[in-house]
């Protein structure tokens, strides 16, 4: 919905969606980061980012999405957090949150449905049927979607993985804010690949031949038998990673 | 190999047996009389599509889109052969209620469950539990005084569910079901090794094995053990299985897609679908159906056509080329035996809108099902057990099924939910939500505060491993104003067929046991260290849930906020017995009124026990197979008519 009055609060920023195609994704995406509490990786790699933008768009209109998203950007210079914005733009930061964590727009704050006069019922609604598996709540807590990426026989009964602390969640944001603006640079990987010459990992831990698609894993020989013990600390040095 | 018809292709056929429905029972039944080389027609009311590959992953992709994945969630709603969803009732106050959709209601409780019109019918979304039924359960009234007696023991049904274990294809340590009772052979092998147990069940284990509990209705103290279920799923084939032929058990994967889903891989959907298919269906009965057997969908039967002599002469059906439109054309077919197997709710809509088989006027009585309390809980910070991960529920706690504790309320099975909070809030969705505080108060205004960022994520996570959730089935016995009703002049759907009409009630054995199930939950939260935050009764934004209800037991037990939600377990509305006067159906299924008509599934049964009824209903099927496999071959062999007992029945009347 294009909201005749607010079509004044979009024009200041329309220089910058004409610098680059992707310019209102870019900042869609890094002023979720704050909110969502996962990096623009992770968020750019759900790879809903376009449509959430789109349904956001659609949900709100695009006068009140640009109204948010400004007012967002100015309470972060104030150094302010998203539970201190005023009630309206507080209830939309949760609708997009929610959109994030569940691939849903959800269902909002009545108050603010009338306030925003939009012209569609306040109801829950999937994004799309594939948003619904990229939803991050389940990453949140180290699970997979109910019905989609399944983890394997038996894994349920294996204890759940430890999850990171607030701060570490913090730091990988702030590591992940500072990869992404470096531009790619394939040498860094070939330094990489340097680390693992071919000399360093030790015949008898690699796989020998597969004959057949019947042996399985377990039963597949190694390229070479093991070493005599004590025989060198390379070896030692690769199995311990 | 399924041959598919249409019903302008068959109208005016006759076929030795018509099987109305596609569900576990009648594609049980299809495929044990199809063998014996008999014509058999299956009528489906429901689409079909789904065994293919790609009509499969489009019931995938259509769960995915929903927003509640409520048990209907992977169907798409019809208009010509419509259906019930649980989403279909509403509370409006503390003890009211209205519904939408399919069933109209009278009664002062919701019927809470539903099902599914589809080809495959409710085994498409079921869960997959396949616990047999305790042998006491067959005999209620005689044991504890109460309920109606089954005219069949479960020593009598034994053969039959060991058939139905190994066609469903079911996986279970027959070892520790000996010891919980159930199974009489100390050697017997399922097909397949049990599931992994979750670590969640193993905790409980560990926490819980050998606690006791007391139980102040029953006035008894009780052990607590955990059981790990039989489950149609696949799983390790299990070794020691012996069929007599030396093959080993290969277990039976995905319909238009080999050698896929031949293991579950935990994607923790089971209900409404499980996207591999590892959960078994009744779509891999119907892949072993031989060439006699002919199946139709989109075909909704409306009547039964009475014969000659009390006997029935085929069906009345109209066919449907666009499930969003009621628009179809009426066809009959016609056969020897004709076999409702169309869902015990749907049967006793068609025995009533036919006017049949109801000499005792019991059609549509004794409806039951397990009315289940739910409890969910937090378990201490320093013992996440990682919610949502495997299938729905892997063990339970049993000690409260059996014994004399029947006498004083209803039995019920406690299962260990691996879904956390997932059925009684929503979870995790609605773990998101509050812990935003999104969606306003009570008066519509945005609330203050909610977390963000990584406090958001880091206390979400947190909160949602630790979730557990007891999910308490209760046996509900037949009574007979518990029932299922029609009114043509009233109540039909855009077909012209007329709709259910549910009177529903709770009876104060199953109250009492929701009250001392909810007693039992807070004991076993309390021996897990773990924080209730069960809320039965007024909820944050003022709304009761539904099926909310206060009660007490009497004496100086206070009164207590009960709520119960249904499976769907849909049972005892053509229920058999001996006496003609007093049941719809005899212990084969075949309807007391008419020779030839059969009314097969959970209607049949006089009582549910416990246990999930899928597997008992599917050993009342087969042991109706053989027994309509024996009318059919007296009814082949002229010479010897006159002395077969179906025309000694049709001369007695």
């Amino acid at each position: 919905m294009t909201d005749g009055t607010n079509a004044g609060a979009a024009a200041p920023n329309a220089d910058t969606h004409l610098e680059a195609p992707s310019a209102p994704l870019e900042r869609f995406v890094r002023l979720c980061v704050p909110l969502t509490g996962f990096s623009a990786f992770d968020l750019h790699g759900t790879g809903m980012a376009p449509l959430y933008l789109d349904t956001t768009r659609r949900e709100l209109g695009e006068g009140h999405l640009e109204n948010f998203l400004s007012r967002w950007e100015q309470a972060q210079a104030e150094g302010k957090g998203p539970a201190e914005l005023p009630p309206t733009e507080r209830e939309i930061a949760r609708a997009l949150v929610y959109l994030w964590y569940t691939g849903a727009w959800p269902r909002i704050a009545p108050a603010v449905h009338a306030e925003l006069r939009r012209d569609r019922p306040n109801g829950e609604s999937m994004a799309s049927a594939t948003s619904y598996p990229e939803g991050l709540v389940w990453r949140a807590f180290g699970g997979h979607p109910g019905g989609a990426k399944p983890p394997g026989f038996g894994t349920w009964s294996y204890p759940p993985p430890t999850l990171p602390t607030e701060a570490e969640i913090a730091e990988s944001i702030t590591q992940s804010a500072a990869t992404a603006t470096r531009p790619y640079d394939p040498t860094a990987y070939g330094a990489l690949a340097n680390l693992l010459d071919e000399e360093s990992v030790p015949p008898h831990l690699l796989p020998g031949a597969c004959v057949t698609r019947s042996v399985p894993p377990s039963a597949v020989p190694c390229a070479a038998p093991p070493p005599e013990t004590g025989s060198g600390s390379p070896a030692k040095d690769v199995s311990e990673r | 190999m399924t041959v598919n018809t249409t019903g302008s292709a068959v109208d005016g056929r006759h076929f030795d047996v018509i099987i109305v429905g596609s569900g576990w029972a009648g594609s049980l039944l299809a495929r044990h009389l199809g063998r014996q080389n008999w014509r058999v027609l299956v009528l489906e009311a429901g689409n079909g599509g789904t065994d293919t590959w790609e009509g499969f992953q489009d019931t995938v992709r259509t769960f995915s889109a929903a927003v509640v994945k409520a048990s209907n969630a992977a169907y798409r709603t019809s208009a010509a052969a419509p259906f019930p969803d649980v989403l279909d009732l509403r509370s409006t106050g503390p003890s009211s209620y209205t519904t939408s959709g399919h069933f109209e209601q009278t009664g002062p409780f919701p019927y809470a469950g539903d099902y599914l019109r589809a080809l495959g019918g409710t085994g498409m979304h079921w869960f997959g539990a396949v616990p047999r039924m305790f042998p006491e359960d067959f005999a209620t009234r005689t044991n504890f005084g109460y309920g109606a007696d089954w005219p069949v023991t479960a020593m009598d049904l034994e053969r039959h569910v060991r058939e139905a274990e190994l066609l469903i294809g079911t996986a279970g340590d027959g070892a520790e079901q000996h010891r919980l009772g159930v199974v009489a052979d100390p050697e017997y092998q399922y097909p397949m090794e049990e599931i992994p147990p979750s670590y969640l069940d193993a905790r409980f284990h560990r926490l819980l094995d050998g606690r006791s509990v007391t139980d102040k209705i029953a006035e008894s103290a009780y052990t607590l053990q955990v059981y790990g279920l039989p489950q149609a799923r696949n799983s390790t084939p299990n070794p020691a299985w012996d069929d007599g032929s030396g093959n080993p058990y290969r277990p039976r994967g995905a319909v238009g897609m080999p050698n896929f889903g031949e293991r579950c891989v935990g994607n923790a959907s089971c209900t409404p679908i499980c996207p591999v298919q590892a959960k078994s269906h009744p779509l891999r009965l119907q892949q072993d159906f031989t060439d006699s057997v002919r199946l139709a969908t989109r075909c909704v039967v409306s009547r039964v056509l009475p014969g000659r002599g009390g006997t029935v002469r085929g069906v009345e059906f109209r066919e449907y080329g666009d499930p969003a439109t009621p628009s179809s054309r009426p066809y009959t077919v016609e056969a020897d035996i004709v076999v409702l197997a169309a869902h015990s709710i749907e049967n006793a809509v068609l025995l009533l809108a036919s006017g049949m088989a109801n000499s005792s006027g019991n059609v549509g009585r004794h409806l039951m099902d397990h009315p289940t309390l739910l409890a969910w809980a937090e378990m201490p910070a320093n013992d996440p057990v990682g919610a949502f991960r495997g299938p729905g529920h892997t063990s339970g706690l049993e000690c409260f099924r059996t014994g004399q504790g029947r006498r004083k309320r209803a039995p019920f099975r406690i299962e260990i939910s691996n879904w956390g909070w997932g059925w009684s809030t929503g979870a995790p969705l609605s773990s998101v939500a509050r812990m935003l505080g999104l969606g306003g108060d009570a008066n519509g205004e945005v609330r203050h505060g909610g977390y963000f960022g990584p406090k958001l994520r880091r206390d979400l996570g947190q909160q949602v491993n630790r979730q557990i959730q007891l999910q308490i089935a209760m046996e509900q016995h037949a009574e007979r104003n518990n029932r299922v009703t029609i009114d043509p002049a009233r109540y039909r759907d855009g077909m012209g067929n007329p709709r259910p009409i549910i009177h529903y009630d709770l009876d104060h054995r199953v109250k009492d046991g929701l009250y001392a199930a909810r007693e039992v939950s807070k004991a076993i939260f309390k021996l897990l260290n773990a924080t209730d935050h069960t809320n039965l009764g007024v909820q944050d934004d003022g709304s009761h849930p539904l099926g909310y209800f206060t009660h007490t037991p009497g004496g100086d037990l206070p009164p207590q906020d009960l709520g119960y939600r249904g499976p769907g377990h849909a049972a005892g509305t053509h229920i058999m017995g001996t006496r003609k006067s007093t049941s719809v159906v005899d212990a084969d299924q075949r309807t007391h009124d008419h020779p030839n008509l059969y009314a097969v599934g959970c209607g049949s049964m006089p009582s549910i026990g416990t246990s999930n009824p899928t597997l008992t209903m599917a050993a009342l099927a087969l042991r109706s197979a053989e027994r309509i496999h024996r009318d059919l071959a007296e009814l082949h062999q002229p010479v010897t008519v006159a002395t077969s007992h179906l025309a000694g029945k049709r001369a007695a009347e």
